[in-house]
């Protein structure tokens, strides 16, 4: 058991907000929590901090926010596009940090939103349940969602949709480290990727050139399919082996 | 064992189609301590038919036999187990089993019979009219000369719509060694064919209005299919999708779960999308499409549905529709299969316009479907196909076949990989029509007899795929290393052991893999990554016997190793983890005898052993290390001369291999020397008799020879 886990959504409170909610208000505000963190995940988005707090608000349970920061989340989450969390810009900047989980700094606006309720309560609250995930978006913000719902692997993807490099950088790594093998080119041309083929050949040049993603390399079988890999985790010629063991599997029944 | 109220129907019918006689007998009482299936298939050769009988010989028998699990609603029940003496089995013809799925082997248990024995021949041509306890031999002269579609079509007629029927076609008739039967149209049992037709048996016709009755409590029952639902993957317990999606934490390009929510069966009449969660247990059915797995994207809008077999989700049997073959090629436009059947006519070229997954190669399928399926040809696991590229691309054609036959073949349409080519070559096969339906038609051994063509020509060659015994490998090296390696050594026909490719190919990340063997076999090192083997281990010897242990308990219970075992799940929140007792939660509360998995695994273990021994009987050799568990020597070579265990060679190292052999049979109490099982092993596995005529015969190891 973690520590948040052992000190439990209510410790996690700070001493002023404990003492103005009641044990009820709580459990009915740690609920309805899960519930807007669940809910992004059904849908198949990650959900900020704001979104959160703005679906807490427009739940009643703390009355709606004073000065809601223009631009700020209403409720209406439905209307994101997929991949985009709520409040994170489109462009990413700056390079995934991978396998954290731990809380980024909390944006000023969303402090401001609820000043009854400090975003740093509600982090704690959500941090504190052993359900739900978090991690650092490439926008820098927390994103949560719940793993039954919207997995570890595919909330990553939706993260960094919004930068097709690190996206396939970090797709062709994993797979290359966890499985181990490559991954054919055309797996980027289909969901939840969805880039054209012009797309992903200008990431491919882009990732040649850049000498952070030196490793990001491909082998094409004898019949010419492509398949791209990591030399990070695999030498050229077992992903050379992989590949045309991949293509084979529909001539080997 | 003592009679149980449940799980067996309780009754084994015997034809002996000589004299007409139908009799009954108990099954539990001669045969449960074998199961059913190929344990029952089995016992019945081992006592009934004696060495050295032929398999067209009126003596050979030829055993149907279903499971204890069988018509039951646990998941992928449908099999039925035909063994006799195999055919195609060569140098000398030994025991062997076709397994066919469908609705055969649950409309025999509703009728009350566990199993056919049929035996004798028949003067004239006769099928086997089934309705309950009413069993009649009719007449099957009209039928005679007909394609495995006419004869059901024909047969269903005459009993209902209700009835199942299994019908070989014109290669069985002709006494062809790669001839099927085939019932609900495309569920085969390969090889036996010829058998049916040796005894002037067309086919059998079933019909059954009763149940299989649950010992246990219904509430358990349900619980546990439920369960069994629950850890069930795509097509071949791949248990990762083939795409990312929200409910996974995994995927895996080459899985074969590739219903993913958006496609549609476009060829559905109204189009069918998938939709909702692809882990929802009434969607199971949405998650295998075989058509757009072995034949690419564009099978999606050929798809009418899945089909399968009785209780099974996986629905593996594709229904597809192609227009475009009905005016082009005057067949079917809709036609349905899985694996090798599905891909009988494509397998047959080298070439094809468009690539392997392109239209000639859809339409090739379309045609070797309704041929073979109709003719009731067998391809040998593919072999048949790899053996007629073999003998034409090598030029032996040319040499061994006559010159005006040689010239009668349209060669410019196999080149060019025009489907029509095969309405010339398999009605030669399945008619036995010239000197190369001939010889095509008893398989790769019988080539080899006919045109003198050392089997070495073969062995040594990767491409042919052969392995021994006229027969090709099935998921060995390639898949599994040793583990494979082992396996294809024990049979007399390619192996049809699912156990260990099923787990291999199930998709997940080999760290979770080697978690999961640790639980089940012992140690993370019972597991490699592909190509990336390292040398054999105890570990992985005891792999091999789980797995073939597991074959034979499927094949015996009337499970499908082609879909089990269910040892990895796509659960995440069980760790991945499968259930290695679920075959004998389910027997327990099937029959209301409880054993463990490890009794359960010890019939297992019974019946395999059975297998060997009548093995040893037919061959009467105790060295069946050297003279039958074999490699070809391809397994130890490799093109590029890469070095055993380097990363990227599936070549195996044959010392290797030989202490592999030895690890192998360590575990299974059998002799090392030799391969040979002990006394020992006979009498801990309730075989004392077996032990002790094979000891009377010298064929147990210790005897002088």
């Amino acid at each position: 058991m973690n520590a948040a886990e052992s000190a439990g959504p209510t410790a996690a409170l700070t001493e002023a907000t404990t003492a103005a909610l009641t044990e009820a208000t709580t459990a009915a505000l740690t609920e309805a929590a899960i519930e807007a963190v669940r809910a992004a995940s059904r849908e198949g988005r990650l959900a900020t901090l704001a979104e959160v707090l703005a679906a807490l608000a427009a739940g009643g349970h703390f009355g709606p926010p004073e000065g809601q920061a223009e631009g700020q989340p209403d409720g209406q989450a439905g209307n994101q596009p997929e991949g985009q969390a709520m409040g994170q810009p489109a462009d990413h900047a700056g390079p995934a940090q991978a396998g954290e989980e731990a809380a980024a700094p909390l944006a000023s606006d969303t402090a401001s939103m609820l000043p009854g309720i400090p975003p740093e309560v509600l982090a704690g609250i959500l941090a504190a349940q052993p359900d739900l995930a978090s991690f650092q978006s490439l926008s820098g913000q927390t994103v949560y969602h719940a793993p039954d719902l919207l997995s570890r692997t595919y909330a990553r993807i939706l993260d960094r949709k919004g930068s097709p490099l690190v996206l396939l950088a970090e797709e062709i790594r994993a797979n290359s480290r966890d499985y181990p093998r490559p991954v054919p080119v055309e797996l980027f041309e289909a969901p939840p990727f969805g880039l054209t083929p012009e797309e992903i050949g200008h990431v491919l040049q882009a990732l040649a050139a850049d000498p952070a993603h030196q490793d990001i390399t491909f082998t094409t079988t004898p019949a010419g399919a492509v398949y791209l890999f990591s030399t990070r985790h695999l030498e050229r010629g077992y992903a050379a082996f992989l590949a045309q063991r991949a293509e084979s599997l529909s001539m080997n029944p | 064992m003592a009679a149980t109220p449940g799980g067996f129907s309780g009754k084994v019918l015997r034809v002996d189609l000589s004299t007409g006689k139908i009799s009954t007998e108990d099954t539990v009482e001669k045969y449960g301590d074998v199961l059913g299936g190929t344990g029952l298939g089995y016992r019945v050769l081992w006592e009934e038919v004696p060495p050295g009988v032929g398999s067209f010989d009126p003596a050979n028998k030829l055993v149907f036999a279903t499971g204890v699990l069988a018509g039951t609603g646990v998941p992928c029940n449908g099999r039925t187990a035909v063994t006799t003496i195999f055919p195609t089995c060569w140098p000398r013809q030994l025991v062997g089993s076709g397994h066919m799925g469908g609705q055969f082997a649950a409309k025999l248990k509703y009728a009350g019979f566990d199993a056919i024995i049929v035996e004798g021949r028949s003067e004239r041509p006769v099928w086997l009219f089934i309705r309950d306890a009413r069993v009649e031999l009719r007449s099957a002269a009209h039928l005679w000369g007909t394609g495995i579609r006419r004869a059901s079509l024909e047969i269903s007629q005459e009993m209902g719509a209700d009835c199942v029927v299994a019908a070989i076609g014109q290669a069985g008739e002709q006494l062809a060694p790669m001839a099927i039967v085939a019932n609900s149209l495309s569920h085969s049992a390969g090889g036996v064919g010829g058998v049916m037709g040796s005894k002037n048996l067309k086919a059998i016709g079933v019909q059954g209005s009763g149940a299989v009755k649950i010992a246990g409590d219904k509430g358990e029952w349900e619980k546990l299919i439920k369960f069994h639902l629950s850890i069930l993957g795509g097509n071949n317990q791949h248990v990762v999708p083939s795409f990312p999606t929200p409910q996974s934490e995994y995927y895996n390009p080459g899985s074969r779960w590739v219903g993913e929510p958006g496609r549609r069966w476009g060829a559905a009449e109204p189009p069918v999308e998938i939709t909702g969660n692809i882990f929802d247990l009434n969607r199971i059915a949405y998650r295998t499409n075989s058509a757009a797995f072995f034949l690419g994207e564009g099978a999606w809008r050929h798809t009418v549905r899945g089909n399968g077999c009785t209780a099974c989700p996986i629905r593996c049997h594709t229904v597809v529709k192609v227009p475009s073959v009905a005016a082009k090629y005057g067949i079917r436009e809709v036609a349905q299969n899985t694996c090798t059947g599905l891909l009988f006519g494509r397998s047959f070229f080298k070439r094809l316009p468009g690539g392997m997954q392109g239209q000639a190669a859809l339409e090739a399928c379309m045609v070797g479907m309704h041929l073979a399926d109709d003719l009731g040809v067998w391809c040998n696991y593919g072999q048949l196909q790899r053996d007629l590229q073999k003998l034409y691309y090598d030029g032996l054609l040319k040499t061994k076949l006559g010159a005006a036959e040689y010239a009668s073949i349209p060669w410019d349409k196999y080149e060019a990989g025009d489907p029509a080519f095969l309405f010339d070559i398999l009605p030669r096969i399945g008619e036995r029509r010239g000197e190369l339906g001939q010889v095509l038609s008893q398989g790769t051994g019988g080539l080899f007899t006919h045109w003198s063509i050392p089997e070495e020509t073969w062995a040594r060659d990767h491409n042919t795929l052969y392995w021994k015994q006229g027969h090709p490998k099935h998921h060995a090296n390639e898949d599994d290393g040793q583990c494979g390696v082992i396996i294809n050594t024990q049979y007399n026909r390619d192996s049809q052991c699912h156990s260990h490719s099923n787990f291999v190919r199930n998709g997940l990340p080999l760290a979770v893999q080697k978690k999961l063997a640790a639980e089940v076999w012992g140690s993370p090192d019972a597991v490699d990554g592909v190509g990336n083997y390292t040398p054999m281990n105890v570990h992985k010897a005891r792999r091999a016997r789980w797995s073939l242990v597991r074959k034979e308990l499927h094949d015996s219970l009337g499970l499908c190793n082609w879909m089990g075992p269910w040892v990895a799940s796509p659960l995440k929140e069980r760790g991945y983890r499968g259930d290695d007792s679920l075959e004998s939660r389910f027997y327990s509360l099937a029959t209301g005898q409880k054993l463990d998995r490890e009794a359960l695994d010890r019939a297992g273990e019974r019946i395999f052993t059975l297998h060997r021994a009548l093995t040893l009987r037919g061959m009467g050799e105790v060295d069946l290390r050297a003279q039958h568990d074999l490699t070809p020597h391809w397994v130890f070579a490799d093109p590029s001369g890469a070095a055993p265990f380097s990363k990227g060679a599936i070549r195996m190292d044959e010392a290797d291999i030989s202490r592999g052999m030895d690890q192998f049979y360590e575990v299974m109490g059998w002799d090392r020397a030799t391969g040979a099982p002990t006394m020992e092993t006979y009498a801990r596995l309730g075989l004392k008799d077996v032990g002790a005529d094979l000891k009377a015969r010298k064929l147990v190891p210790g005897d002088p020879a």
